[in-house]
This record gives structure tokens, sequence and C-alpha cells, in this order.
């Protein structure tokens, strides 16, 4: 078999995710008006914070504001995989999946990647508009900043949905594995989502840089709403790819362990 | 080479028990207690290539579970299985390029897409050349007669509709052995006539193995040659459709009414139903003949009518079900 029709399988099943996701705009129009109705909220809170102030941890308002609407690009197009994979565990439904010929942990990234695209390219559009409305002019950055934040969204993208399905994964052995997705949300909302990771303290900051967490929101928005330099940028995306890297792993050594005990409802 | 061979093979599934009350449930987050359920017991068969075999079994009696580990989907507890000389769950990569599997539970078509994109998709799935894929597919839709639905919306579709598509989507990549478990499972009479002929043309033009498990009696008596039956997680009966049809040989169905009330009085033989002019009987010609039978029947009385009827397939499995050795422990 040619690798050509190896790989095809995988962009088939983005683009079927793709279109999939596409069915319903009610659905889609809705996220995104959670998604503008969030970012709006936030940018008035900040707005309030700020008074009196023109920078807070190296980051001016409009810097801020840019920061919240680029963090939250990921947060709402990659942040919600986690139930329906736990789920399908659960009920065993994911062994139907196994009995094909393709890799299990590529295949539902595949499918992931192509449903958080489509959100990701609505929030995209959206985010800038807001921003433009509510912050102003977009920061400075060099002409390779757009490349390097795309990069750097499709990494974080990669990287959140793989600790998800490593997380719900654990349904192999756990029968309620909720509990972990809900301190991994938390974790992720303080480290880098809601607030950049120089607002943590220097304890924190430290402990944080040998986790994923500011890899999965902080990294892009970072590089858009205060770009870092090019050796920092690129160091940042690195980062990331090395925690995909070790996520693709995590992942590959826990679904062959759990595959042994799948068991499926109603035999 | 036999394309499947089963020998032996059990699966034991371990549930938690969850016991009733708040201090039971408090209890067993600290010492849980698990109830093992033996889903198959040793189950050994052979299907030749290009045989049609219909396996069989009441609710619970280990069908799917024996499917889903031929299929690679669950992994055996012990015993040894090969499909087309490949161990399922060890190869079970290599395995899925030869066998297509459709669960009437669990649909391989994206319910908010086309069937033509599933199609697309399964087509890639099983790296078929996209120019080889279009052949493919349009002698299916033909054959299938599923042309207007290819680009409808699958939860658009009727179940049989789904069904037909399904059935065409498992085929794209011309499996050597095809399962099917409980294909016709709520479809109604018309939609399951059309299923069964579907799958007589698989067995006769595509010489594929297929392997149905089925609750519905009539989906075995028109497609299948053999028949595998397995109750409470063991082959309990292993024979030619026509061997079992044989068995309704010694089993009548007497229907008889008459024109006044009559006493159906007759030595060795009562009525399973009666009323003061009607009656009806189940007569075992290995013990009674029938003749001598019949002839006291029409010595009762003024004859209305009289039915003789074998017992249905449907029945004989019944039969069959209730007779069966190993009931749990």
């Amino acid at each position: 078999m040619s690798l050509r029709l190896k790989a095809r399988k995988y962009g088939v099943a983005a683009l079927a995710s793709m279109r999939n996701r596409t069915a319903y705009m009610g659905s889609l129009l809705g996220d995104a008006l959670s998604y503008a109705l969030f970012v709006f909220v936030f940018s008035r809170v900040w707005t309030a914070a700020y008074a009196g102030r023109d920078e807070i941890a190296g980051y001016g308002l409009q810097q801020m504001i840019w920061y919240f609407i680029v963090a939250e690009i990921p947060a709402f197009g990659f942040g919600r995989f986690f139930s329906t994979l736990a789920e399908d565990i659960k009920s065993g439904q994911v062994a139907y999946l196994t009995a094909r010929p393709y890799g299990f942990v590529g295949y539902g990234y595949a499918q992931g990647m192509g449903k958080a695209a489509v959100d990701c390219a609505i929030y995209v559009a959206l985010g800038l508009a807001l921003g433009l409305v509510l912050a102003g002019p977009v920061p400075s950055g060099p002409p390779l900043r757009a490349a390097a934040v795309l990069a750097s969204l499709a990494a974080a993208g990669s990287i959140q949905y793989l600790l998800q399905l490593a997380l719900a994964m654990t349904a192999f052995w756990a029968e309620e594995n909720s509990a972990f997705f809900w301190i991994y949300q938390k974790l992720k909302l303080i480290v880098g989502t809601l607030l950049p990771i120089e607002f943590l303290p220097e304890a924190a900051r430290r402990i944080a840089a040998w986790t994923p967490f500011p890899s999965l929101s902080y990294a892009p928005a970072r590089l858009f709403a205060a770009w870092p330099g090019d050796g920092a940028a690129l160091a940042l995306i690195g980062t990331q790819l090395a925690w995909a890297s070790i996520a693709v792993l995590a992942c590959q050594a826990i679904y062959a362990l759990g595959r042994a005990r799948l068991t499926v409802n109603g035999g | 080479m036999p394309a499947i061979t089963v020998d032996q093979l059990t699966k034991t599934f371990r549930t938690k028990v969850r016991p009733e009350g708040l201090g039971s449930s408090l209890r067993s987050l600290i010492a849980p207690e698990y109830r093992s359920v033996e889903a198959v017991r040793g189950v050994s068969f052979e299907v030749d290539e290009g045989e049609v075999v219909a396996f069989l079994g009441p609710n619970g009696a280990g069908k799917s579970t024996t499917i889903k580990m031929l299929t690679g989907i669950l992994r055996p507890g012990s015993g040894r299985a090969s499909v087309l000389g490949l161990d399922p769950s060890r190869q079970r990569t290599a395995l899925a390029r030869s066998i297509g599997a459709v669960f009437g539970q669990r649909s391989q078509l994206w319910f908010h897409l086309p069937p033509a994109d599933s199609f697309r998709l399964l087509g890639a799935v099983y790296e078929i050349e996209p120019r080889i894929l279009a052949l493919r597919k349009a002698e299916l839709v033909e054959r299938f007669g599923i042309a207007d639905y290819m680009d409808v919306p699958v939860r658009k579709l009727s179940l049989g509709e789904r069904v037909r598509c399904e059935i065409a989507a498992s085929l794209l990549h011309e499996p050597r052995v095809l399962f099917l478990d409980e294909p016709t499972i709520g479809l109604d009479i018309v939609a399951r006539r059309e299923v069964r002929a579907l799958l007589s043309e698989i067995a006769s033009r595509d010489k594929a193995t297929v392997f149905v498990t089925s609750h519905d009696v009539g989906d075995i008596e028109r497609v299948c040659k053999r028949a595998i039956i397995i109750h409470h997680g063991i082959v309990v009966v292993d024979e030619p459709m026509k061997e079992l049809r044989h068995r309704s040989l010694s089993r009548k169905f007497i229907g008889v009414k008459y024109a006044e009330p009559v006493d159906f009085d007759i030595p060795g033989l009562a009525p399973v139903k009666r009323t003061p002019t009607a009656a009806s009987f189940v007569v075992d010609t290995e013990r009674l003949r029938l003749e001598e039978v019949l002839r006291a029947l029409v010595g009762l009385g003024e004859l209305e009518d009289l039915t003789v009827e074998d017992e249905s397939l449907e029945e004989i499995i019944s039969r069959i079900y209730g007779s069966a050795p190993g009931d749990r422990p």
C-alpha cells in the first residue's frame, strides 16, 4: 500500500468531520455567540482592572484584550473533546472504531482537528473583528507573526486534543474520571487562558514552565499580543511541539494498555 | 482452509456490583464487589470459505460477544480464533482489510452526512484508489438500489434504507468474510425481505463467506445453508439447515373444528388448546402414528375443518433453546 493512500484516510476523515460540523449552522452560531459574549465581558473586566494603570506584568490594556481574544480561541475551539471521548470509552462504543485499518489515535485526532478547524476559523474571524472594536489596532509584530500564531494555534489544539484523549482513556480503568478533566480544565484556565503566565507569582511560573499548560493558550496568545522576539517565539513553538510529541506517545501507550480492558455493553 | 476457525473460545466480563442503599455504596468505594459473567464458555466451530452460516441464540447467549471476538473488537479470555488464517485480536488491522462487518446497533455511516460522504471516507480508510472506489461505488449503488439516497443525510433515511446503505458500505473493499450482527433488527416486514434478498445475492454473487447473527428465523431460513445455535455461551446445535428442518418431521401440529361439541378423549393425546367444538394437538409421530391420530379425530364427530402443519423453524429453535443444557451456574 502506498504511503499516499495511507495518509489520505486521515485527510478524508478530517474533511468529513469538517462537513459534519457545518451540518447545523445553528450550533456553530450559538458557539460563536458564546465566544463573543465571553470576550466582551472580559474586555470590560480588564478595562476596569487597568483603571489608572498603563500596564500589568508587561502587558498594556490593548495587549491584554488581544491576548484574551487569542487565548480563548484554542480554549473554545479545542476544549470540548473529553466528554464525548470518555463516554465512548465507558459505553464500549469506541471498540467499533478499533476494527478498522487505521491508527486509533491518529484517526481520532484527524476527526477532532477537522471539527475544530471549522470552529477556529470562525473564532479567528470573529476575534479579529471583536478585537478591532473592543481593543483597537492589532499589536505590532513582524510579518512572520501571522504564520507563527497559526502554527502555534495548531500545536495548541493538537496538545489539547491529545491530553483530553489521554484523560478520557483513564476510563479504561476508572469508572468515573470526570474529576481528572475538571482539574485539567481549572489548571488550563489559570495557567495561560484567563491570565498570561507573567501574572502568576514567580514560584508558580517556574512550576508552570515544566507543565504543558503554557503551551495550550499562552503560547499563541503571547505571540500575537506581545511578540517576544524571534528566538523566544521559536522556543515557545518548539516547546509546544515537544509537548505534542510527548502527548502522542502517552496516548499510544495508554491506548495499548487500555485496549485489553475494553468491554462492549450488550455483549 | 476454513475461513473461520474457533476453538474453545471463552470470554468472561467482570462487572462491578452496585448494592442498594447509601451504606453499601460507601462500603463499595473501599471494597468494591465484582461479579463475573461468562458470556462465552468454550465455543468451537469451523466455517468454510463461501459458506453462509447463521449464528443463532436468544438474548445473552453470547452471539454478539463471539462475533466481536472474531472481528477483533474484543479479546478472548481463552481459546483460539482464526479468521482467514489471522488471529483477530493480534492481527486486527491486517484482518480488517479482508473482512466487512455490519452491526445492526452501531452505524458506520455519519448521521448528519449523506451516505456518499461515508462511502468516500470508508474507501479512503480501506486505502482504495479513488478511481477504483468510484467504479465499486457505482456498482454497489446500482445493485442495492440506493441511488436516490446517496445525497440525503443519513438521519433523514428510513431504517430500511439506512441498512441497505450500511451493507453496501461494508462491501466497498470486497471483503472475503462478511459478519452481520442482527442486520434486520428493528426493520419492518418489507425492509426485512429486501435485506434478506440482498444477503442471498451477496452469498451467490460475491462468493463471500457470510456469518449472520440474528433473532429472526426468517433471515436464516431464506439465506443460510447452515445454523450454529448457541445458548448460555456454548454451541448446542451445529448442523445444515436441511437437517434442522428435518427435526420438524417428527412433530405435527393438528387443528380440528367440529359442527357440534365433542368429547376430546383420545388415549395418549391431550389437546394443547380446546373449546367445546375445536382443539389443537401437537403429535410426536415417533410415538403415535399420524394415520391413527387422524382416524381417531375423524371418528369424534362431524368435522368442519382439519389442518396438519409441520413445526415451524422458529418453534424448532425455541424448543432447542428450551431444552439446551448448560444453564448458568
